[in-house]
């Protein structure tokens, strides 16, 4: 819907956005919780309240809308095919936007061993049980993963009350953002354990418990450490994938580190004409976030619509190994663009560096950086010096 | 009153589904009592869907008859019973001498069998049929097949249902006594049943039926394997199931084998767990899987594994022997009206039809039966729109506006189709009944979308309650109720 | 008496880490915030713990059965589950509106129950 609007007032009017659900909204419908608007909007609201600001522009503007319609194929050629009640469309666009966010990882993914009994339940899918079909999925909660919407859900199983007896978490930090180890966990004293690992899921009908075990540096089991909780829940928030079926139909490439396309920076992929923004290009701590780039993302497609083409984009960026990704992944040089990236790990006072060759083309100095939180800054062009590749790297200092 | 019938099958499994449809041929009330709440819960739900062709036992062996059979009328199989089936062949791939030696007495023994088109491969040929697989060269079995075991499973069941057979599910077979008529009362986890045959097609549990009929106290000696299942996205590079070379007492490490669905199986481990079920997948055996079945096949890869599963194979030894049985079909004069099956394990995907006419002919020697004119062979499963072209999507969607609601992204799962499945003729009503069905929560996001809008069509088109909603067995409740 | 205590902000995803100076349980000094309205979540966190909750109400006549409400300003943290008994007694009847006022000065703790989605009456 941002990109929509964003488009709209830039003057594009043959608009139309295709939503598999009843509602416009996505995600955002289910998470209930306050927190988002704050960078976007100034205020901080809920996810519903945020996803109608949208909303209500993309009415204003008669941007047209297609519910309860999901988009089975995608081509190269852009042919957007897409089921509804009424038969099946299919549609020539000139340009589309990805906008299709992501999906959780799941137990299967994780190949946690045990048997496969009930009560095993993505955070995100217990968040849509709990918040849009009035449906309690246990009583007695173990949390594994430290990602944010299992911590949120921790907190909101909690008011509904179930007892959520802990998070375990494999790695030696938090996943999720510090503001929710403080409000969804230490405000309702749910521990967490970090260097932990669920290694063994019991029960044959309805989950029983779950075999915990303290691990290492290299994230291997302690022998002897193994520690049993009874629970009749567990909750998974082990990480988003983006969701790039289609992507992938369209031939569009991925990049192996964010699983989301390969882009400019018009945010435009390997398939000329197929832009993408949001989770499903790089998944995102913020939604405020979200909005942003596929607000900027207009621009390019745009420029894409009206000049039917965009500048090659040769000039490659790559990143070092403290960081876990990097977008975009190729660049014109012609103008400004914004970087976005991850640490892989916690790192105190910490600087980012940006060169071209031995040119440094920006420097940015951070208090903190944690993998939760995404790194965004602006690079300007006329910094660039070269069509040699740029490097982005970041150390403690 | 007691319910009386004809015929209990005691199993519905793929072997006591085969054998209900095959009897419901006759004039006969048929039951089939199933300890669980549908079909193909046990070892025909657990195993890899490979249609045997026959090569791996001596010749004159039962499984080897049943085998040869099942394999040669499966076409014709799966057109009836409208089974999703490819016979899509196999490699046995080898890489020293010594492994070129096995497979060559392999390929003879597959010749004595009477297996047809068998032959060796060599590197290039290997690598032209199948560029992902490893090998230095392969036995090359062309009539082996692959298939859905629970679509077929189903499939015979839901037949067997329209000729009239009533599944009986959550009847667990707690004791058989006879009646003064010789009737046989079976006391059951429900309400007892009475049966003037009873038919022992209960796989796991056989062993414990053959002893409470009188036939023989066989020793269980099961044997288990646990199992990776890949994305959808490996799919494309396997065309065909790719085995090692068995090793000297005959068992296969582990393999990797294309589903008739696109996805690609890894294993099975082997594990001897004597008297024990347990269908727990193991830290060290999934290792084993990564590891070996990369070896195989180049895309077994942890990015790619979306669920795990183990089976169990109810291999029994005979008290007289000593040693592990053949399959065991036996009917006896001084236990009338009992036909006893026993260490059906694998090749049973294969075997069950076969099975299921020799079980008939027991009866018949026994007893002269009358034919059922109306019975019919042919049985439909749900149309699935995503294997559907473009014109026939339309035409569906026309004909039903649920063929134009996705409600499982992953495999492209309308609400037409989970609604037909939760209407199915057996009346099952868990969810992984209606995954079973329709596909539906099977791909990469296991249900992350897709359950919540089940749940919901079980409350609406079932009138359950939400604590009443089952993932697969009693006790696996989904929901604790409302949350306010 | 001198002490410190350290607080994780919980107003922006930043999460600072901000440590609060007391002297006899008055702040005297707030360091390592980056902004003011850090420094005065822990100036409050310190006297007084407040939180905003975020629940679900019943609604009927809606596609869904529930309707999303939080609070429009921060409560007593130890006030949390009182105010939730509160919000579940509550059964809306479709249409509501995004700001419609559910509970008004619930608990009489100076805030207000908002509906936060728009929903509308279905058939």
């Amino acid at each position: 819907m941002a990109a929509a609007v964003a488009l709209r007032n830039q003057g594009i009017t043959d608009i139309l956005i295709v939503e598999r659900e009843k509602q416009l909204g996505g995600i955002l419908r289910q998470c209930i919780h306050d927190g988002f608007g704050l960078k976007r909007f100034g205020q901080t609201l809920s996810g519903p309240e945020y996803s109608q600001r949208f909303i209500d522009e993309a009415e204003q503007m008669q941007i047209e809308t297609l519910t309860n319609a999901t988009v089975i194929d995608l081509s190269e050629e852009k042919i957007v095919t897409i089921a509804t009640r009424d038969g099946l469309r299919q549609i020539q666009a000139r340009a589309v936007i990805l906008a299709m966010g992501c999906r959780e990882r799941t137990r299967g993914a994780l190949a946690i061993p045990g048997t496969r009994p009930s009560g095993i339940y993505n955070a995100g899918v217990a968040q849509s049980y709990i918040n849009l079909f009035n449906t309690m999925v246990g009583r007695e909660v173990i949390i594994m993963g430290s990602g944010d919407i299992g911590m949120i859900m921790a907190r909101r199983m909690t008011l509904e009350g179930a007892k959520v007896k802990a998070v375990f978490e494999v790695l030696p930090y938090p996943s999720g953002l510090p503001r929710n180890i403080e409000q969804c966990l230490n405000d309702y004293g749910i521990p967490l354990y970090l260097r932990h690992s669920v290694v063994k899921i019991h029960g044959t009908e309805r989950i029983t418990g779950v075999t915990v075990v303290e691990v290492d540096e290299r994230m291997q089991p302690i022998a002897g450490t193994e520690k049993e909780f009874s629970c009749d829940t567990l909750v998974l928030s082990v990480g988003l994938i983006p969701e790039n079926e289609l992507s992938i139909a369209a031939g569009v490439e991925l990049d192996n580190r964010t699983k989301g396309a390969y882009v400019d920076e018009f945010c435009q992929t390997s398939v000329p004409g197929i832009f993408a923004a949001g989770n499903v290009l790089h998944v995102h701590d913020l939604v405020d976030f979200v909005s942003l780039e596929a607000e900027a993302l207009a621009n390019g497609a745009v420029r894409y619509l009206k000049e039917g083409t965009l500048p090659a984009c040769d000039i490659e960026l790559v990143a070092s190994a403290q960081l876990g990704h990097i977008i975009p992944q190729h660049i014109s040089g012609t103008q400004d663009f914004q970087l976005s990236m991850r640490v892989r790990k916690p790192m105190g006072r910490c600087r980012v560096i940006v060169k071209q060759g031995d040119t440094v083309l920006r420097r940015v100095t951070l208090p903190k950086a944690i993998p939760a939180e995404m790194i965004q800054f602006t690079v300007k062009a006329d910094a660039i010096v070269s069509g040699e590749r740029i490097e982005v790297s970041v150390n403690e200092i | 009153m007691m319910k009386k019938y004809d015929v209990a099958v005691i199993g519905g499994g793929v072997v006591g589904s085969a054998v209900a449809r095959e009897l419901s041929r006759f004039q006969l009330s048929i039951c089939v009592l199933e300890r669980e709440l549908d079909v193909c819960n046990g070892t025909s739900g657990h195993n890899t869907g490979l249609l045997h062709s026959g090569i791996l036992y001596k010749k004159g062996l039962m499984r080897t008859q049943c085998s040869m059979e099942g394999n040669a009328e499966f076409d014709q199989v799966a057109k009836e019973l409208d089974v999703p089936f490819r016979r899509c062949g196999k490699l046995i791939v080898g890489f020293s001498e010594e492994e070129r030696l096995r497979l060559e007495a392999l390929l003879e023994n597959g010749v004595r069998n009477g297996v047809e088109g068998l032959r060796m491969i060599d590197r290039d040929t290997l690598k032209a049929m199948e560029p992902n697989a490893s090998g230095n060269f392969a036995l090359y079995v062309p009539t082996a097949g692959i298939l859905c075991p629970f679509t077929y499973t189903i499939a015979l069941a839901e037949n067997a249902a329209q000729n009239g057979v009533q599944y009986l599910f959550d009847h667990e077979v707690l004791d058989i006594s006879r009646n003064p008529e010789g009737e046989f009362i079976l006391k059951t986890s429900q309400k007892p049943v009475c049966a003037r045959w009873v038919i022992n097609c209960a796989g796991l549990y056989a062993y414990k039926i053959s002893a409470m009929l009188g036939f023989a106290a066989y020793i269980p000696n099961r044997v288990k394997g646990q199992y990776e299942i890949l994305d959808k996205k490996t799919g494309k590079f396997l065309s065909m199931p790719v085995y090692p070379t068995p090793n000297e007492v005959g068992e296969f490490d582990v393999h990797v084998t294309p589903t008739i669905d696109g996805n690609v199986l890894v294993g099975p481990t082997i594990e001897n767990i004597q008297q024990n079920i347990s269908y727990d997948v193991t830290q060290d055996m999934i290792k084993i899987l990564s590891e070996s079945g990369e070896k195989m096949f180049a895309y077994v890869k942890r990015d790619y594994f979306i669920r795990n599963y183990a089976g169990v194979f109810p291999t029994v030894t005979d008290p007289a022997t000593g040693k592990d049985t053949d399959f065991v079909i036996e009917a006896s004069k001084e236990i009338p009206h009992a036909v006893n099956l026993v260490g059906i394990n694998s090749p049973g995907l294969t075997s069950a039809l076969p099975i299921a006419r020799r079980v008939v002919k027991l009866v018949l020697e026994q007893e002269s039966l009358q034919e059922n004119v109306n019975f019919n062979p042919v049985r439909k499963g749900i149309t699935r729109f995503a294997e559907q072209s473009v014109q026939e999507q339309n035409r569906l969607i026309q004909s039903d506006p649920d063929y134009g609601e996705i409600f499982c992204r992953c495999e492209c799962v309308t609400k037409a189709e989970i609604k037909q499945a939760v209407h199915n003729i057996l009346g099952v009503r868990t969810v992984s009944g209606i995954k079973y069905r329709t596909r539906a929560t099977m791909g990469r996001c296991q249900g992350g979308y897709c359950e919540t809008r089940i749940a919901a069509i079980l409350q609406d088109e079932a009138d359950m309650r939400k604590e009443d909603i089952l993932l697969n067995k009693n006790g696996a409740y989904l929901f604790t109720g409302k949350v306010k | 008496m001198r002490s410190e205590r350290v607080f994780t902000c919980i107003i922006c995803p930043n999460g600072c880490n901000i440590t609060t100076v007391l002297e006899d349980g008055v702040v005297v000094e707030v360091k390592g915030h980056t902004c003011p309205r850090g420094e005065e979540y822990v100036r409050q966190e310190v006297l007084d713990p407040r939180r905003t909750i975020a629940s679900t109400v019943r609604i009927e006549g809606a596609a869904l059965p529930l309707c999303s409400v939080r609070l429009d300003r921060p409560i007593p943290k130890k006030d949390i589950f009182r105010v939730m008994e509160q919000i579940d007694g509550i059964t809306l009847r479709a249409p509501v509106k995004i700001g419609q006022i559910v509970i008004e000065n619930v608990c009489g703790l100076d805030s207000d129950v908002i509906v936060t989605k728009n929903m509308e009456a279905v058939e």
